[in-house]
């Protein structure tokens, strides 16, 4: 390829295309600031909608279910996805590939289809619905998400650090802790990042195991925009958006660091 | 793999390592399906601990079963419980016709497959496959030049922020961006002001399959410019000058050279915006209005909708199910027939 | 071991649902939107020091689908309709109301003190009523819709510019009557016959939403929207281009009730929600805010004569008596009206 000409058809259209993801982000931004309540013209700059939604109490209470079920079900994940990448790589036992196999199904099969599955199995079992079978649900797709990303990072890593530190006596426990975990700290992180995402966005299957008063954010922003929205939703979007663009900042920072440090233990 | 470290680090990075580790080791995926429906599954244990290699006197020693027991029982027995058992229940269930919540239930039978053959309900399906068909080819046409202009000619010192760039909308609601595009094509809204400021007729897309086409490409664009992205910058171009200096055209360059190379990775973009496009919901429901029922709104109303048909909603799950592995059959039969490469 | 789940799974899924999960002090109320806001929890809690939280359902299909899958023990108090009222009760649902808790009964409407989907209000306390009819933006018509009949007639001039409720009964049952038939019919030819004559106009149907119609109404990208007349009223306050009529062959006309689930945690709450809203100054109070028709009557007295009069909101007698109320139906037509639904949703 010659060095990059000033303009070029692929990088008009690829302007294009980010016009294009942009475009209804900048729209709902430029509606959250609209005096109408109708949202279909403009009339005038109004903040008042930011005003209605900080005295939101439904909508806070929203995010405050969300923001509980994304942190605890990432956190048990984190845990119990690590052992289980580390698990897999380490051992052979029969079933192994089937084992596998079930861990990955959460990133294929449809949301709907894992959602309606995990309904029926708690009305079978005659489990209450609340924040905790949310919380119970999210953890699948959590769990199987930090796996891959786990794995992906522990397929890159050098098996004889490992063996290294069982050879100078460490216990297989202080090699996991000590060694293992601090290299796949990065993977970790990211996995986390991931999971927390798609957790802050789920609404299926959440809304197949929401209970007893439960009501996570993306519930409550899908029956607003079915029963009629107000635009303070709007407000809320710009909201959110700044937040992932603040969290997608951070990652790019973790992972600027850990580039560094990389380059610095070579 | 190697690059992949380099990058693994960030929250884009990590999709981007997720998305072309996942669909690289497709032949794992594979075997899901099949074992699911072997009766052998069930009385196979999920938390495996049995290692034949391992001498017996060693395998009893407790250290020798604990790790995995420690390591792989937790997420074993959660994934076995909500994951595995629903799911076999499920496929139970859709073998009770007309089971309904509330009423009594008869016995087995393949009553809620068959209604699923009633012309309306193909229609469904149909419907479906052409949004995710038609959607994901939109997302390649429209991603891949982006995909090519961000791996080959972007500026280098801005390309990773770029990339970050073009991902960053994924890290927002669905749903919001979903609702804001309702609020772009509604008659009066955005989009028609625009049209008919520049003399185009207004258009009534609100309500419409065409709306649903536009939401869905809007959607899962950024996946798949991430794994064309992840495939396209892994391009030998020392081939492509070669072929230049060799008197092909840039044309033939690209066709001979270029796609080829990059056909896994056309796969894997396709296949995962296709799973995705066809177990939709938010995108139809919001922007599609009564005329663009698809096989998830279907499953859904019968769950939480008036009807609260499970057992057909059960089949039809199992149905999705089966499409979404079928796919990736497929795709695993073509990439072994064509040129694509084996990933290491 | 997945046998026998499934095989209490079967049993759970046949039976009422399992109670059990206990209360945390709090009320929790499961209605339809705009029946309460934060004014009134905050006055009851303001009363009682009972929190009160709320969840919102828009069909009694889903709120019936919720309490029946392990939702069950999670709500104090429901707002189910007439029909569904009869039909919770069939399948044990409702718990029996102990009348010696309840006090202000007697400022129920008399046409309320007995009600047909619920002798003696022995389940239920009737809340509010209405009636479903159409609402529409005058601009935006040809002509005036006076009956059902109109959005057929006008089918091509509508077209993808009208809104049906996202209700089975409702919908279905306005088609029945426009071809003359009963809401409540059991007559498998006509219900097919409604069933035909619905899919001819579901081409021009823009979507089925029982709110969320609003804006769109007012922006003017839809002209007429079935609405119910809780929701209708606001809108024509609102907006003078609103308009709001119940056809000429009648209409369906609704009871929204208070009940107690039978596994409802913290029933005594649920009481004093009940007690809490039959008293006449907080209902009329209630009723100024949020638009909704009373059956309670000395809360009606107390209203200001606009509100009184508003013959949206209370329709004449002669109105009324074209109209009729949803029942349940028997298990055969249910089948056919959960069929041809969700094929007329799919199509």
């Amino acid at each position: 390829m010659p060095a990059a000409r000033p303009v070029t058809w692929p990088s008009l259209f690829s302007a294009l295309m980010y016009a294009f993801m942009y475009f209804p982000i900048i729209v709902l931004g430029v509606y959250s600031f609209n005096d109408s309540r109708y949202s279909a013209s403009w009339e005038g700059f109004s903040l008042r909608w930011y005003k209605s939604l900080f005295s939101d109490r439904r909508l806070l209470s929203a995010l405050q279910d969300s923001l509980t079920i994304a942190i605890v079900a990432v956190s048990i994940s984190a845990v119990l996805g690590t052992l289980m990448a580390v698990g897999l790589a380490r051992y052979r036992f029969r079933g192994r590939g089937l084992y596998r196999g079930v861990s990955y199904l959460p990133l294929i099969v449809p949301d709907i289809a894992i959602a309606v599955a995990t309904l029926v199995f708690l009305a079978s079992v005659a489990i209450p619905l609340s924040l905790g079978t949310i919380i119970a649900a999210h953890m699948v797709f959590c769990l199987a998400y930090i796996a891959v990303v786990v794995s992906s990072r522990l397929q890159q890593l050098d098996p004889n650090l490992e063996e290294a530190a069982l050879d100078l006596g460490a216990t297989p426990t202080q090699a996991l802790l000590k060694v293992l975990i601090p290299q796949l700290a990065p993977g970790i992180i990211a996995g986390c990042l991931l999971a927390f995402v798609l957790s802050m966005d789920d609404l299926l299957i959440s809304s197949f195991t929401a209970g007893g008063g439960a009501n996570p954010l993306p519930i409550e922003i899908f029956s607003r925009v079915r029963t009629g929205v107000k635009p303070d939703i709007n407000a809320l979007s710009v909201v959110l958006i700044l937040g992932s663009a603040l969290l997608a900042g951070l990652a790019e920072y973790v992972r600027y660091w850990g580039d560094r440090r990389q380059r610095q233990a070579q | 793999m190697r690059e992949w470290g380099d990058e693994g680090m960030g929250g884009w990075g990590e999709i981007r390592i997720l998305t072309a580790f996942a669909f690289l080791t497709l032949p794992t995926f594979l075997t899901l399906p099949t074992f699911l429906t072997l009766p052998t599954f069930l009385t196979l244990p999920m938390a495996p601990i049995s290692s034949p290699k391992i001498p017996w006197a060693e395998r009893l020693a407790p250290r020798r079963w604990l790790g995995p027991v420690v390591m792989l029982g937790p997420a074993g027995v959660w994934l076995l419980l909500l994951l595995v058992l629903p799911t076999l229940l499920i496929l139970e269930i859709s073998l009770v016709p007309g089971l309904r919540l509330g009423q009594p239930s008869g016995g087995y039978g393949l009553g809620n497959y068959l209604q699923i053959l009633q012309p309306v309900y193909l229609r469904v399906i149909g419907r479906s496959l052409s949004f995710a068909v038609g959607s994901t080819l939109l997302c390649l046409v429209l991603g891949f030049p982006v995909a090519y202009w961000l791996a080959l000619m972007s500026p280098q010192r801005w390309r990773n922020l770029l990339l970050v760039g073009f991902i960053l909308p994924l890290w927002t609601s669905s749903l919001l961006r979903a609702y804001a595009w309702t609020a772009i094509l509604r008659p009066s809204g955005v989009l028609n002001t625009i049209f008919t400021a520049v003399g185009l007729p207004a258009q009534a897309w609100l309500n419409t399959p065409t709306a649903v086409f536009i939401g869905l490409t809007y959607s899962f664009l950024p996946y798949m410019v991430l794994i064309l992205y992840a495939s396209l910058e892994k391009l030998d171009t020392r081939l492509l000058e070669a072929a230049a200096d060799l008197g092909a055209t840039p044309f033939q360059g690209f066709w001979k050279i270029t796609i080829p190379q990059v056909l896994p990775g056309i796969a894997a973009g396709s296949l995962l915006v296709f799973i995705s496009t066809l177990g939709d919901f938010v995108v139809p429901t919001l922007l599609g209005g009564a005329s663009s029922m698809n096989i998830s709104r279907l499953i859904y109303n019968q769950f939480l909708g008036p009807t609260r048909a499970w057992g057909f909603g059960s089949a039809l799950s199992m149905l999705l199910i089966l499409a979404v592995s079928l796919s990736i059959a497929l795709l695993l039969r073509y990439g072994d027939k064509s040129t694509v490469t084996e990933p290491s | 071991m997945a046998g026998l789940a499934a095989a209490n799974c079967r049993q759970n899924l046949a039976g009422p649902p399992a109670g059990g999960g206990g209360g945390d002090g709090s009320l929790h109320i499961y209605t339809w939107a705009n029946y309460t806001d934060d004014g009134l929890a905050a006055a009851f809690t303001e009363r009682t020091g009972i929190p009160v939280v709320i969840d919102i359902f828009d069909s009694n299909e889903v709120m019936l689908t919720r309490l029946q899958a392990g939702g069950g023990d999670a709500y104090s108090i429901i707002y189910p309709s007439d029909y569904m009222v009869s039909e919770m009760i069939d399948l044990g649902l409702l718990t029996e109301l102990d009348k010696e808790r309840l006090s202000g009964l007697e400022n129920l409407k008399a046409k309320w003190r007995n009600p047909a989907y619920d002798p003696d209000n022995a389940h239920s306390v009737p809340f509010c009523w209405g009636t479903t009819g159409l609402l529409y933006n005058r601009e935006a018509v040809p002509g005036t819709p006076t009956d059902w009949d109109f959005l057929w007639k006008n089918q091509a001039a509508l077209s993808r510019r009208i809104t049906m409720l996202d209700d089975m009964r409702e919908t279905l049952g306005a088609t029945l009557k426009s071809l003359g038939y009963s809401y409540n019919s059991n007559n498998p030819a006509e219900i097919e016959a409604a069933y035909k004559r619905l899919l001819e106009l579901r081409p021009d149907i823009a979507a089925f939403k029982t709110t969320g119609f609003e804006n769109e109404l007012l922006g003017g990208d839809l002209s007429v929207s079935m609405a119910y007349s809780s929701d209708a009223i606001a809108l024509t306050l609102e907006d003078n281009r609103m308009e709001y009529i119940i056809p000429a062959s009648g209409a369906s006309l609704w009871t929204d009730t208070l009940a107690i689930p039978a596994t409802a945690p913290n029933p005594d709450a649920a009481y004093q929600w009940i007690n809490f809203l039959l008293e006449p100054e907080v209902a009329s109070a209630a009723v100024k805010r949020l638009l909704f028709a009373t059956a309670n009557q000395a809360a009606f007295d107390r209203l200001p004569a606009e509100i009184q009069g508003n013959e949206d909101l209370y329709p004449s007698e002669a109105i009324l008596a074209k109209s009729e109320g949803i029942v349940a139906v028997d298990t055969a037509s249910t089948d056919l009206f959960d069929q041809f639904w969700t094929k007329v949703t799919s199509a």
